[in-house]
């Protein structure tokens, strides 16, 4: 019985696939002309969605210098042609001495260098001691460390503020970089990159007479600056693009990032909106050359964030 | 070593700090409620229609930004000699912090915008993007892509690049056309980068707020109220209301967690076929 079945499904099998094989050849035989060639032949339609496409990611941007560029006035009356006229710099004069944009240039350049290098220090110690060092509950609290990364900032958002309040750091600059100084993805990156590194270099530092600060100082350090160099930038771009952290946390405007600042610029003061625009081709500014000149790093951080996936 | 040991110790101390402390966040409301603000939550009309919308946004913008992401990762893989220029043009936005993204569109997608005028020369009549309740959301989908699409082009084309280059040549000598070996090759090969981005995605998306808090502010008639909105309205604007917002913020893990559970079951039993 269960042998007539067997042969029944195999026959069943054979039927099934037979046709679709039969469907592939016939197919081989006989190709529709026009979706071929034009399969064959793709490179002008490819080109010009690819251009269309960079367009798209451009323009908003081209409009966002032309009309940081132009006057009040010229603004005002034609906020959508594409050319200033005249062009004029006000607007960046106004974002400095109404927008206290500089203050807020440097709050955001202070914040983000600060928890950059901090951030850098403490997770890559973390990371080591979670890669070399053997010690009780380990793996559970590094399992503990991962399982934050999926919890929502809304969740995080709330008890952080608390602490940050009962510590008195509420509307400091303290307050605003504290919870940055270590981040559960920057150990978990590191410490993946560690485990990478052969043992035998600690082995034969540590017979030399290194010790355990040493080898993590002049051995492990210097072979990991690419993932520390990857690791940095993304903490500096997140660091300088970060919102809702400092909105929370802050109130006093002399304390604001440039992101924080910018948007309470637009309320202040909505005449100026091409302002606004200046000011934020100013704070966009320093993460697109970071980008152009560090591409290298960032995509191919990022490559590999996906490949972990 | 001591050294080491003091300062992995704050970091990790640090994490499980803060991962402590979130389950006191109730308690911080000196009166214990129990479940009451949960309760409370989901009888609450606003914050309904924050999760029907915020759920609306997910749906629209993760499909969106994957297929975008994954179409722009193939041609920029055929892009040959300008792909690492065109790699980088569409990497822009994405590190455009969101706050400029956002104010920069919302002049572009206002009634008389640069959006309305594109499509006027094509003969479409745009409608008032932000201002009306139907194409509010749409609008901030559209940000979002625009601005995230990039970035996971750039995990795409780190997925394609894994995929050998002998599968494609079995699948040709095979007979399949273009079409037939991007459905029956790059797709299923593709399947851990799926599962990475659409993790990424809905974990993101969820908890959009930025765009939102800047370009509509939750109008108009709560249209793209969301619910990382409410929790901030509730925490920080509203007084005495943080183990309400708390209670949301949960239930909003609730859901990510949810998804995120399929997700796995889904992946470990496709892991089955190969």
């Amino acid at each position: 019985m269960t042998e007539l079945r067997n042969s029944e499904c195999g026959l069943r099998n054979a039927l099934s696939r037979n046709p679709k094989r039969a469907g592939v050849t016939a197919s081989r035989q006989s190709p529709i002309p026009i979706p071929q060639s034009a399969f064959r032949n793709p490179r002008w339609l490819l080109v010009c969605i690819i251009i269309l496409g960079a367009v798209t990611m451009i323009a908003p941007y081209v409009w966002l210098v032309v009309n940081s560029m132009k006057t009040v006035e010229d603004f005002t009356s034609h906020p959508y042609s594409m050319w200033p006229r005249p062009i004029n710099f006000g607007a960046y004069v106004r974002a400095f001495a109404l927008g206290r944009i500089g203050i807020y240039l440097r709050n955001s350049l202070f914040y983000a260098m600060v928890i950059t290098g901090l951030q850098l220090f403490l997770d890559s110690m973390a990371a080591y001691a979670f890669a070399r060092m053997k010690f009780r509950g380990r793996d559970a609290v590094f399992g503990a460390l991962l399982a934050t990364m999926m919890l929502p900032r809304a969740v995080t958002l709330i008890p952080v503020y608390l602490i940050i309040v009962k510590l008195g750091l509420a509307d400091t600059r303290l307050g605003v970089m504290l919870p940055g100084f270590a981040g559960a993805f920057g150990i978990f990156m590191l410490r993946q990159f560690f485990l990478n590194i052969p043992a035998d270099l600690e082995d034969a530092a540590r017979i030399d007479g290194c010790s355990t600060f040493g080898i993590y100082a002049r051995i492990i350090l210097p072979l990991a600056k690419p993932a520390l160099t990857t690791l940095g930038l993304f903490l500096f771009i997140g660091a300088w693009s970060d919102f809702v952290w400092p909105l929370v946390v802050l109130t006093d405007w002399d304390l604001y990032p440039i992101t924080v600042g910018i948007a309470s610029f637009r309320n202040e003061a909505w005449i100026y909106w091409n302002s606004v625009f200046a000011g934020s081709v100013i704070a966009s500014l320093p993460l697109i050359c970071l980008t152009l000149v560090a591409q290298r790093y960032i995509i191919g951080g990022i490559s590999l964030s996906g490949m972990k996936g | 070593m001591a050294l080491i040991g003091t300062f992995s110790l704050i970091a990790i101390g640090y994490s499980l700090w803060i991962s402590l402390h979130r389950y006191d966040v109730l308690a911080v409301h000196n009166q214990f409620v129990g479940l009451a603000n949960y309760r409370d939550a989901l009888g609450d009309e606003v914050f309904l229609k924050s999760l029907v919308n915020t759920s609306y946004y997910v749906v629209m913008a993760v499909p969106s930004i994957m297929c975008g992401a994954l179409i722009l990762a193939l041609l920029a893989d055929k892009a040959g000699r300008g792909g690492p220029v065109v790699k980088v043009v569409y990497f822009i936005p994405s590190i455009t912090p969101t706050v400029v993204v956002s104010l920069l569109w919302l002049w572009l997608l206002r009634d008389d915008g640069a959006v309305n005028q594109v499509l006027g020369f094509v003969g479409i009549r745009g409608p008032n993007w932000l201002q009306d309740p139907h194409s509010a959301m749409p609008a901030i989908v559209i940000v979002a892509t625009w601005q995230a699409v990039g970035y996971y082009m750039i995990i795409f084309m780190a997925g394609l690049a894994d995929i050998p280059k002998m599968y494609y040549d079995a699948a040709k000598i095979d007979g399949a056309g273009a079409l037939g070996r991007f459905w029956h090759v790059t797709i299923p090969l593709l399947r851990n980068t799926f599962v990475f981005v659409t993790a990424m995605l809905i974990i993101g998306s969820y908890q959009v707020f930025t765009q939102v808090y800047i370009m509509t502010n939750g109008g108009p008639q709560n249209a793209t109220e969301v619910v990382q909105a409410q929790v901030f309205r509730n925490a920080f604007q509203y007084v005495g209301k943080m183990g309400y917002a708390a209670a949301m913020a949960w239930i909003l893990f609730g859901i990510i967690a949810f998804f995120i559970a399929i997700q796995m079951k889904f992946m470990r039993s496709r892991k089955l076929y190969d």
